[in-house]
């Protein structure tokens, strides 16, 4: 299986010369293909950061990511983004003015990969997956939030991904359409198991979804835990009750809760 | 406000509202009334003071119940109502310029706007020499539109089109920068050529922005093709305006304005339709306005 | 890609510039032109400048029959030395300031009152309706019957053309005002009063802004229209009758005086306008 991500001493430095903000500092991380790695942490770590360099829509300054043994990016390697890191988007980036059956079959249809009628169908299969008939013919504005990150999620995973980025896609969803939504996003892993990249700043989503989670610290952006989450698969919501899901959470939490005091005392702002 | 009206089941399915639902709650609404009243006192002020009073200077304009009478007039007695050729002869003078100015400023100024906003080495060359002209007010433009255009015709749509070229241009630049960043970012990663996105990102991205500017570019030719006409012209809407005062047909004035008002709005619509069929997407939107 | 600004990423962290500072602002702006900006407009400029120069040994058709920059420099230098010329600016800004101020003192408040009062925003809007698509140049023959003496029916058109447009921006901004700041307000307790010039004027100021700066190139339009129509003073004026004289130079000096003149009030407003609404300075 493909998607095995090495992020080797990855460092981000925004205006060296001017403000010099240091985003990441040394992180490395190696990613197993197949693994649901969350990184979570406060509003300002650099987690975002962290996903855009992988994505290919910003340079590190320092360290290297290396992708199914191939070197990707590094100081002087630019990165492109790409249909093999697909991302999905915090704040939605569904294409307004195309319907939804375009949304999601565009990518693998220019790509050639697929032919109108077999992109058509996998759609179909996908959205069916996720819960969505019959809304192939509606505009994204129709949508309710729900509705459109999980077919922002189908057409990121139209295009067969090596790693899937996820850049806190349920942060905008109210908790009862967010728990639904994030019970199709295990249901579609345990089917077909993919890389995941996942960025979040709720730590119950966080173990709830990952095999791995880890908690970065705010600015500079390190790695400060990792933690395997070895509740077993498939999940469902009993999982949040569950004494193992509970220790998790008291394990992390008191490392999530410092680094959130750190961060809401100097007054962070999210960066990119 | 008035009590909020049903929703038909037409509306539940189609997000549309069927026309004789729409005139139906128009007519139960206070606002149709007000407006009417609003629209009924302005005529009858006219009336008033210039017609029956003729209160200090208002008594030099032209009259309202004279200038409909000769608009409507099947003999008018300055020749000019809507039973006469001539009328239509300065219509369809004037609506040949505008569209023939408006379209092709509509497709040049679309297409160079989206190049700049698109190709950063063609903003850098375009925009200083944009930016020097554009402030020239368009009438100052008319000497050198009579010099370097041959004929009658072609320096008044030329003028016609420079309004509507500069603001068209402005507009679609503006359109295309305010599309949203990310989906960019989304045609990146889903590998969309530079083409590719163009087509589906850039064009349909920048629409709302590019109407709205065309609506103005609209208006800007009106108004372009007005003063042109009045200026050089011989026939023509604008020309006949300032005909009619020359000659004192005050009643043929006021039609001839009236005239200009109809056209002039029923173009702006014209755009507006256009515009709100060809962005369906944005249905949700425009119901709400 | 596309001409895509830098983020100004990490400022969060950064040390503030108190933004208004004359200098600090005069900075970012000279920072906002890359380079490559500069040079392009460099070689487009020059280039367009030096083929216009060069039409007439060159044959190009068109452009040859337009007086060379040259002879334009030479014009402008006799026209900057005139006092016509300077009488002919005073004149037209005078007319524009007068009509440009009287359209603002009436169609703000109209503007106002119509957002805020349904029923006259339902009685007076369709008429505007109706008037508003009638070119304000058509307007002329009117305002000339109509005003006793000329310089009042140029003003009256410069009003006219600036009224439309303010009172359709105040309109609009006052009534996009956010419910929520409206429903803060009156929870807070405030009256009627308070309410009008704490938060619905400054809300709406920033429209009220916008419609200026556009009213003021709208005004430059109709003074330049009436003063060619039908004035006898100003550089609409002057440009008409240079254009009659045949004096073709002068006809392009003018040309890019007034285009300049109405360039710098536009700009004078905005930046009037920006000091009125400090709190749209942050990014």
């Amino acid at each position: 299986m493909q998607g095995a991500l090495s992020i080797k001493n990855a460092g981000k430095i925004y205006d060296p010369g001017g403000s010099h903000v240091v985003a990441l500092d040394g992180i490395s991380l190696e990613i197993v293909a197949g693994e649901f790695c969350v990184i979570v942490g406060p509003s300002g770590c650099g987690k975002t950061t962290l996903l855009n360099a992988i994505a290919g829509f910003d340079q590190l300054t320092a360290g290297e990511i290396w992708l199914d043994g191939e070197l990707m990016a590094s100081p002087g390697k630019r990165l492109k983004p790409g249909p093999d890191r697909m991302v999905v988007f915090q704040h939605g980036a569904l294409f307004p003015w195309k319907k939804v059956l375009w949304n999601v079959t565009c990518g693998p249809l220019k790509q050639g990969r697929l032919t109108q009628a077999e992109a058509n169908e996998k759609a179909r299969e996908f959205l069916a997956r996720v819960g969505l008939h019959g809304i192939e013919d509606q505009y994204p504005e129709a949508l309710s939030g729900g509705q459109k990150r999980r077919v922002e999620i189908v057409r990121a995973l139209m295009n067969d991904p090596k790693v899937l980025l996820l850049d806190e896609p349920f942060r905008a969803l109210d908790a009862l359409t967010k728990s639904v939504v994030q019970e199709h996003l295990l249901e579609l892993f345990d089917f077909e198991p993919e890389t995941i990249f996942f960025i979040t700043h709720d730590l119950e989503e966080a173990i709830f979804l990952a095999d791995r989670a880890v908690v970065m610290t705010t600015r500079p952006g390190t790695i400060k835990k990792i933690v395997d989450v070895d509740i077993p698969r498939p999940r469902d919501l009993k999982v949040l009750t569950s004494s193992r899901f509970l220790a998790l959470k008291a394990e992390l939490g008191a490392a999530i809760h410092e680094e959130a005091k750190m961060a809401f005392e100097s007054g962070e702002r999210e960066l990119a | 406000m008035a009590s909020e009206p049903t929703i038909t089941k037409a509306e539940k399915q189609h997000g549309k509202t069927p026309a004789v639902i729409r005139l139906w709650r128009l007519a139960r609404s206070p606002a149709f009334y007000q407006g009417l009243l609003g629209v009924a006192v302005f005529f009858l002020l006219w009336y008033v003071l210039v017609d029956l009073i003729g209160l200090w200077r208002f008594s030099g304009l032209p009259k309202l119940v004279g200038g409909i009478e000769e608009w409507l007039s099947p003999d008018p007695v300055f020749g000019v109502s809507i039973f006469t050729a001539e009328y239509y002869r300065h219509i369809v003078a004037s609506l040949f310029r505008v569209f023939s100015a408006f379209f092709a400023a509509t497709i040049l100024g679309v297409a160079i706007g989206i190049l700049m906003g698109w190709r950063r080495v063609f903003f850098g060359l375009t925009f200083p020499i944009l930016e020097v002209l554009r402030p020239i007010p368009i009438l100052a433009w008319i000497p050198l539109a009579i010099i370097l255009l041959p004929g009658r015709e072609l320096p008044i749509i030329g003028l016609t089109f420079l309004a509507a070229f500069f603001v068209t241009i402005l507009n679609t630049l503006l359109g295309v920068q305010a599309i949203d960043k990310v989906y960019f970012r989304a045609a990146q990663s889903l590998g969309f050529t530079e083409w590719q996105t163009l087509w589906h990102v850039i064009v349909p991205g920048a629409l709302p922005y590019i109407f709205v500017g065309l609506q103005i570019a609209m208006g800007a030719c009106w108004f372009s093709l007005v003063a042109a006409e009045i200026l050089s012209g011989s026939a023509g809407l604008g020309y006949k305006v300032w005909e009619t005062y020359y000659y004192v047909q005050f009643p043929t004035m006021v039609s001839t304005m009236a005239t200009l008002g109809f056209f002039g709005y029923i173009s702006s619509a014209l755009v507006r339709i256009a515009g709100h069929r060809l962005m369906r997407w944005r249905a949700n939107v425009l119901a709400g306005v | 890609m596309s001409g895509a600004q830098s983020d100004v990423r990490g400022s969060a962290a950064a040390p503030a510039v108190r933004p208004g500072t004359l200098f600090a602002r005069l900075r970012r702006w000279v920072k906002g032109f890359s380079a490559l900006n500069i040079l392009l407009g460099v070689i487009s400029l020059g280039s367009i400048a030096c083929i216009w120069e060069f039409a007439g040994p060159l044959g190009i058709p068109m452009v040859k029959e337009v007086p060379p920059p040259s002879e334009v420099l030479a014009s402008a230098r006799d026209l900057v030395v005139s006092t016509q010329y300077w009488k002919g600016w005073l004149l037209s800004f005078q007319r524009i300031g007068i009509g440009f101020a009287i359209a603002q003192l009436i169609g703000i408040p109209l503007g106002l009152a119509m957002a805020i009062n349904r029923t006259s925003f339902n009685s007076i809007f369709p008429i505007v309706e109706i008037l508003r698509p009638i070119p304000p140049v058509a307007w002329i023959p009117i305002s000339i019957v109509f005003w006793p003496t000329r310089e009042q029916s140029v003003v009256f058109i410069v009003f006219l053309g600036a009224f439309w447009i303010v009172l359709l921006n105040t309109i609009g901004g006052a009534s996009n005002i956010d419910r929520v700041y409206k429903r803060a307000a009156l929870s807070l307790g405030s009256n009627s009063w308070d309410l009008f010039w704490k938060i619905i004027l400054p809300a709406t100021l920033p429209s009220i802004v916008t419609g200026m700066a556009v009213g003021m190139g709208i005004s430059w339009e109709m003074v330049v229209a009436s003063e060619m129509i039908a004035g006898d003073t100003g550089l609409g004026y002057l440009l008409w009758q240079s254009f009659q004289n045949n004096a073709l130079a002068q006809v392009i000096v003018l040309m890019f005086s007034i285009g300049f003149a109405g360039y710098f009030s536009s700009a004078l407003i905005r930046t009037l306008g920006r000091f009125a609404t400090p709190w749209r300075q942050l990014k």
